[in-house]
Order: C-alpha cells, then sequence, then structure tokens
C-alpha cells in the first residue's frame, strides 16, 4: 500500500485507494481470491479488441474493397461483444471488489459510493450470513491531507464483517465487542462495576489492556 | 502519478490498458461502421482546397453517401484520381452512359477555369462512377475539419495527441 497520497476531494481516488487496500487487506489474511469475473470482462474486452486489431490489419493491407465484406461482419461482431461488456460490468459485476474463498467459505464484496457524498457502502454477501449492507465514511481511514491509515480501516472491516472477523482477530476488538453484546448467547456477561464499556468498535481506539474474559 | 500504476495488480492493469485500447477500437469500428453503411471507403473527407469556393471552404468537414449510383449533372462528387490517395471534391458537369452501360462522368471545380481533365491520371479521360468516386456529398459542416489539416501539416500533432489520450485514459480510474 505505501504511503501514496491522494487527494481528499476526488471520490474516486478515495473510492479507488479504499478498494485496492480492501484487495490487499483480504488477500493478506489467506482469502483466497476469485477472480472469474474480472477474467470473463477481459477476455469480452480483448476479444472485441483483437477483432478490431484484425479489421485495422485486413483492411491497410488490401483495401477497402477487398475488406468490405469482412468488415461489415467485424463490425456487427464488434458492437454484440461490447454489449456484452457492457451488460457484464453493469449487471454482473455490479461494483464488486473482492471475491474470495477462506477455509472453505465464501466472501463476495462490493463497493459503491454515491455522489458528493464522503461515505463507503460495502456490500457483503458470505456464505453463512446472507448479505449485510456496512458504511463508514472514509474519514475514519483517510487523513484530511489525503494519507491512507491502514489501522482504523481493518478494524471498521473486521468488527463489521464476521468472515473477516474470523480471520483477523486482533482487529476484530473482539473483547470490547463482548463486553457490549455477545453475539452467541454462550459468553456468559458479567455486569461491570464502573460501566467503562467503549461505544463502538468504529472508534478504533482499542485500550492496550488485556480484558480478561470472566465467566460466571 | 505512475506509482499508483505500480501498485496495481498484473490483472487490474491488464484492465486499465484494456480500457485505453477500448476507446481506440471503438472509434475506428464506428468509423468501420460508417463506412460500410454509406458504402464508401472514407464517408467523412475535408476540404483542403479552394476550388470549390464558395460553396466549400478549406476546412469544411464533407458527408459522403455512396449508395446511389445514378448520379447526376450538378452533384458534387469525392474522387480519388488513379494511383494517388489525395481526395478531390468537385462538381459533375458531364455525365455518359448509366443504367445498364457503366457511368463516367466529367468533372470541374466550381473555382477552377478549366475541368477536371488535367488532374485525372495520364491517358484517363472520364471518371468511373463504381470505380473512382468514393462518393456523393450529402451535407457538409463548416470549418470543423481544420483540425484534420494541421495534423496531416504537422504530423507531431498526431503522436501527441494519442500519447496525452493514452495518459490520461490509463492513468484515469474513474
Amino acid at each position: 500500500m505505501g504511503d501514496t497520497k491522494i487527494s481528499p476531494h476526488s471520490l474516486a481516488e478515495l473510492k479507488n485507494t479504499t478498494d485496492d487496500a480492501l484487495g490487499n487487506y483480504l488477500r493478506g489474511l489467506k482469502f483466497e481470491q476469485d477472480n472469474t469475473k474480472l477474467d470473463v470482462r477481459l477476455a469480452i474486452g480483448y476479444a472485441s479488441v483483437v477483432i478490431a486489431a484484425a479489421t485495422f490489419a485486413a483492411d491497410y493491407k488490401l483495401g477497402w474493397e477487398a475488406t468490405k465484406t469482412w468488415t461489415a461482419v467485424a463490425v456487427v461482431a464488434y458492437a454484440l461483444l461490447n454489449g456484452a461488456f457492457t451488460y457484464w460490468m453493469w449487471a454482473v459485476e455490479k461494483g464488486c471488489v473482492f471475491d474470495g474463498v477462506r477455509e472453505g467459505k465464501k466472501i463476495s464484496v462490493a463497493s459503491k459510493t454515491k455522489k458528493h457524498d464522503p461515505t463507503y457502502y460495502l456490500t457483503v454477501s458470505s456464505a453463512n450470513s446472507g448479505s449485510k449492507q456496512i458504511t463508514a465514511p472514509f474519514t475514519t481511514w483517510f487523513t484530511a491531507d489525503g494519507y491512507f491509515v491502514a489501522k482504523p480501516f481493518q478494524q471498521w472491516l473486521a468488527s463489521s464483517v464476521e468472515a473477516i472477523g474470523n480471520a483477523d482477530s486482533k482487529n476484530a476488538l473482539r473483547d470490547e465487542r463482548d463486553e457490549i453484546a455477545s453475539p452467541s448467547p454462550e459468553v456468559e456477561l458479567t455486569p461491570q462495576g464502573n460501566g467503562t464499556a467503549e461505544a463502538s468498535g468504529t472508534d478504533g481506539k482499542a485500550k492496550g489492556s488485556k480484558r480478561s474474559k470472566r465467566k460466571g | 502519478m505512475f506509482s499508483a500504476l505500480g501498485n496495481l495488480q498484473p490483472r487490474q492493469l491488464a484492465a486499465q490498458i484494456l480500457n485505453f485500447a477500448l476507446v481506440l477500437s471503438t472509434a475506428f469500428m464506428l468509423w468501420k461502421g460508417l463506412s460500410v453503411f454509406t458504402n464508401s471507403s472514407s464517408p467523412i473527407v475535408v476540404v483542403l482546397s479552394g476550388s470549390m469556393e464558395p460553396a466549400f471552404q478549406r476546412g469544411d468537414l464533407l458527408f459522403l453517401w455512396n449508395r446511389g449510383q445514378e448520379t447526376q449533372v450538378g452533384e458534387i462528387v469525392v474522387y480519388n484520381v488513379r494511383g494517388k490517395d489525395i481526395p478531390i471534391v468537385h462538381r459533375v458537369i458531364r455525365r455518359f452512359g448509366g443504367g445498364s452501360a457503366p457511368l463516367q462522368l466529367l468533372t470541374k471545380g466550381d473555382n477552377n477555369a478549366a475541368d477536371d481533365t488535367e488532374l485525372y491520371a495520364r491517358g484517363q479521360s472520364y471518371l468511373d462512377r463504381s470505380k473512382d468516386v468514393i462518393g456523393s456529398v450529402v451535407g457538409y459542416v463548416p470549418f470543423v475539419g481544420y483540425v484534420t489539416i494541421l495534423l496531416s501539416e504537422y504530423p507531431w500533432l498526431k503522436t501527441a495527441m494519442l500519447g496525452f489520450m493514452a495518459l490520461t485514459v490509463v492513468l484515469q480510474r474513474e
């Protein structure tokens, strides 16, 4: 990821940098990336480019009259392939930034942004928990002058998405979460004497002290 | 700026290059599609000389249609002199043949004193409608074609324009 600075005013750059970081983070957590959607898009796209190049070469070598029929066929084929290309991007890929598998469980992440709204909208579908939308303002992991900070981004992802949290327990702030509301009935909550529980996982202010799980 | 490219995964780099390649190939295929539709090898031409003034000026963009084989006297046609690749835009002043016989045309520029017999290839004294003519003019846009004249008179402009386009498309990820 490096220390590349981007313009914090450009929504496109914010989204692209975040998308790239998400991919890098998940791959680092040993999620096996499934590139099928992108591969199909590249295949359709480059096939149409090859047809255009062949038409260009034929026209250059043999002239207009000789290649008229081939050119007509090629134009139609190109139009169809480009239509398929656009359809693929619009309907199938639909903002997908990561498709992967980890320990047999699939995860699919799609991102989007809305015009003039500096918020990152993520739709995560995983094998066991269906589809869920999580959002956070870009300011959570970007400094005011445009530097990306990995930690708060990873913490947000790990605490909001079960599958990622399972892979990265350090960032998942599980202890903090369990203090407030444990997701599974087996873990018993013991009442805190002084009510020092932190408000939310996206805060990023994880205290260094270990909290010991007290079992009743 | 370029470091952003270095951080990309190879597939994403391929996707960015594809974007640029698609811009070029779509532009080319649109041109070829128009060629097929009009049945003309060059459906849009730029007027290079003042020989058709005041009707057309240097730099005007002309739209051609090549599916009407019965060209009449008074129509403006674009033709290539046999052996040369320069399109000439002149008016038909005489026709011979037509119907079942091959159509032959004599042309002259409105602003020229003499007809085009001097311009034709050695031994050629008329145009063959089916072989020499690229199309008849069906419409025009004034002045817009001057860019093409500049690009052909200063060829480095072409490389500069292409290079600039490549840079913006490949580095842009919107």
